[in-house]
């Protein structure tokens, strides 16, 4: 589904990801964990299209295609979600309307039918429930004086209501507390299937105790410098990152 | 004889035009008002840019035009005209229609109102409320504004609005100011009046509208008296034709307790300029206005402010809110002044500008005038573009760009918007902005 080779990516001239390789098949779930700076949130980005990242070399392929010939909104047609690390606040733009605009803006470029106003509020209302959050969050703005958590919360929302194919989630158990985290695990659980593949990108363990890895990979320095299974992430937990940079770098 | 310069006689043939088929030939006092005005007004003659109030507005292509008064008899207005541009269902409001500066009997709606209002044309009301209409209009504070003047030295017709005491209009008024040249490029001078006796209340909504993109000069002054203990709700809309020019003057007085709330919203016009000015003359008084203007190619709109603070315990809050793309070009001056008596005054004035794209201009000054020491004031003013990380929010959600940047500037003016005293004001002007938006270029 997504094959990164040599990803070499530079912000301001300075290289950030150094010669990364990644291959997510369908149905998989990987972790990439790594020290603060290395570079996961940039990897999670440049696959979603944010701007001011220039590709320096490498290729990264979306189900065979070019993925740096799609805009940022053809990705998320295509089925490509980022739940952020540091969602935004959107002054004055309503959650509902959001959320209807993003699904809608997707079912029709799939040539899909627009739902109507009652036909979401119905959709959504489930989703609310199923990710734990109070109703009232939809009325408020995108995001605006949410907690910490409740932002993450609104991403795993979207997830939820969007159903990516391929999601990329950046720290989103950063801040969360034990039943939210269960929440996201949930969310990530019910939407895993052998059409469906996630990265999750996490400093902790405790997350996949609940979701649990195909595969956990350890980014440094922007390269990925080991690979293994759930297991691998039992072994940073204990030893942390230090052993494997000075392999690494032997 | 006075002799006069070419821009002053741009002034005197405007007015000879508009002089013809006045009313109240009888009425010594709106004479002599006239009369007056018309002195005042070849006084002052052209504003000049060396003039603190016009330093960032040119009136050169203004003075350029020429126009004629329209004829009184203008009758081509259809139902169907004003369709898509009223707010209210029709049992939800009285409206009165002007076009050309001519009330329309035939679309207005004023079944059922209480007895204790008066509502219709000035030119009506003036044989029959002449003593009240005398006294406000003798009142209306003398202005160093040359235009006002000039809508003075021929004062016609307009909206006439005077609640009585304690009572409540039952339903917002909708006035609709419909502009359209024809032939020829129009001049239209609306002069409103609006009384509130004591403890009265109203909400009135009003619309600067045209239905093509002719140019016309619209030159309004509207006089506000607010008597103790009232309440006015108005909401001020200005959608003309993106080739007009346009000028309203509005004049406020508040007595003691009564209160204020505007929503101004401007987004038409090839030049347009708006002065609110407020005298909060009574303790207790509190006046709201809030503000937003989005505009675009060769457009150029000016708001002034003049929120004066005479007496102890008043407030007041003015925020304002600009949207600009293209070569838009926006002015505010904002001024807040707090006499030496007017303790305990509580003012707080903002103006926030966000600028779609690169050639936008906006030219922003908030004064703050402090004679009082037990004051709470402030003023801020903001001038920024979208933030690309929120742009990228929506897109990645699937959002096309172009819908992301007019969320986003919804957004930002979601706040005035909010201030619409009904819902189907705020949804019409939403969607207007929301198209003026998508067929405009708002790419940086
Ligand atoms: N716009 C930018 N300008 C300069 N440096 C940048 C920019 N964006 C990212 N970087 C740098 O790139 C490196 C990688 O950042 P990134 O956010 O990808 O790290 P991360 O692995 O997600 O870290 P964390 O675990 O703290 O979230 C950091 O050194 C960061 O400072
Ligand atoms: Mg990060």
């Amino acid at each position: 589904m997504l094959s990164i080779k040599n990803l070499q990516v530079a912000v301001e001239d300075k290289p950030i990801l150094k010669g990364l390789n990644l291959e997510v098949k369908a149905g998989e779930i990987h972790a990439i964990m790594g020290p603060n700076g290395s570079g996961k949130s940039t990897l999670a980005h440049i696959l979603a299209g944010r701007d001011g990242y220039e590709v320096t070399g490498g290729e990264v392929l979306y189900d065979g295609k070019d993925l740096f010939e799609l805009e940022t909104e053809e990705r998320a047609h295509a089925g490509i979600f980022l739940a952020m690390q540091y969602p935004v606040e959107l002054a004055g733009v309503n959650n509902t309307y959001f959320l209807k605009a993003s699904l809608n803006a997707i079912r029709v470029a799939r040539g899909e039918k627009e739902l109507t106003s009652v036909e979401f509020m119905k959709l959504i209302k489930e989703k609310v429930k199923f990710v734990g959050m109070d109703e009232k969050f939809l009325k408020r703005n995108v995001n605006a004086g949410f907690s910490g958590g409740e932002k993450k919360r609104n991403e795993i929302l979207q997830m939820a209501l969007l159903e990516p194919k391929l999601a990329l989630l950046d720290e989103t158990d950063s801040g969360l507390d034990i039943d939210a985290l269960r929440i996201v695990a949930d969310g990530v659980n019910k939407l895993r299937s052998p059409d469906r593949a996630m990265v999750i990108v996490t400093h902790y363990q405790r997350l996949l105790d609940y979701i649990e890895p195909d595969f956990v990979h350890v980014l440094s320095d922007g390269k990925i410098i080991k690979s293994g299974d759930k297991s691998l992430a039992l072994e940073l937990e204990e030893k942390g990152y230090g052993w494997l940079t000075e392999e690494s770098a032997a | 004889m006075t002799v006069l310069s070419d821009q002053n006689k741009w002034f005197d043939r405007i007015l000879a035009q508009a002089v013809t088929d006045l009313p109240g030939a009888d009425l010594t006092w709106l004479q002599e008002k006239r009369e007056q005005a018309k002195a005042e007004m070849l006084r002052l003659g052209k504003p000049t840019r060396k003039q603190e109030v016009w330093r960032y507005t040119s009136v050169d292509n203004l003075l350029k035009q020429e126009f004629e008064s329209p004829t009184p008899d203008f009758s081509a207005l259809q139902a169907g005209d004003i369709r898509d541009q009223i707010f209210f269902a029709d049992d939800d409001c009285y409206r009165l229609v002007f076009a050309n500066g001519r009330i329309v009997t035939d679309l207005s709606r004023t079944n059922g109102l209480e007895k204790e209002v008066s509502l219709g044309s000035l030119r009506a009301s003036l044989g029959i409320e002449s003593e009240t209409i005398r006294s406000q209009i003798l009142a209306s504070s003398p202005s160093t504004h040359v235009f006002s003047e000039l809508n003075a030295a021929a004062i016609n017709d307009g909206l006439y609005l005077h609640v009585s005491a304690n009572t409540k209009v039952s339903k917002p008024i909708e006035v609709i100011y419909l502009t359209l040249s024809l032939e020829n490029q129009l001049v239209v001078q609306p002069r409103n009046l609006i009384v509130l006796d004591e403890g009265a209340e109203a909400t009135l909504v009003e619309q600067y509208i045209s239905t093509g993109d002719s140019v016309y000069f619209n030159n309004g002054v509207t006089d506000i008296k607010l008597a103790k203990d009232s309440k006015l709700t108005h909401a001020w809309f200005q959608d003309e034709s993106h080739a007009a020019y346009h000028i309203s003057n509005i004049n406020l007085v508040q007595d003691s307790n009564s209160v204020y709330r505007n929503t101004s919203i401007a987004l038409g016009g090839v030049w347009s300029r708006t002065d609110i000015n407020a005298s909060m003359k009574g303790e207790g008084a509190h006046c709201d206005i809030n503000g937003l203007y989005t505009i675009g190619e060769k457009q150029l709109i000016d708001f002034h402010l003049n929120i004066e603070h005479l007496v102890p315990n008043t407030t007041s809050e003015e925020h304002f809110k600009g949207i600009l793309y293209g070569k838009g070009r926006a002015v505010f001056d904002g001024r807040i002044l707090v006499e030496k008596d007017a303790q305990l005054t509580n003012a707080n004035l903002s103006n926030a500008n966000l600028l779609l794209t690169r050639d936008a201009e906006v030219d922003t000054k908030p004064q703050l005038e402090i004679y009082a020491d037990d004051v709470k004031c402030s003023h801020g003013t903001t001038i920024g573009q979208l933030d690309p990380d929120h742009i990228f929010y929506l897109r990645s959600r699937g959002i096309s760009e172009v819908e992301a940047r007019k969320m986003l500037s919804l957004g930002f003016a979601n706040e005035v918007l909010m201030s619409c005293p009904t819902e189907s004001m705020r949804t019409r002007i939403e969607a207007k902005i929301r198209a003026q938006l998508l067929s405009a270029n708002t790419k940086p």
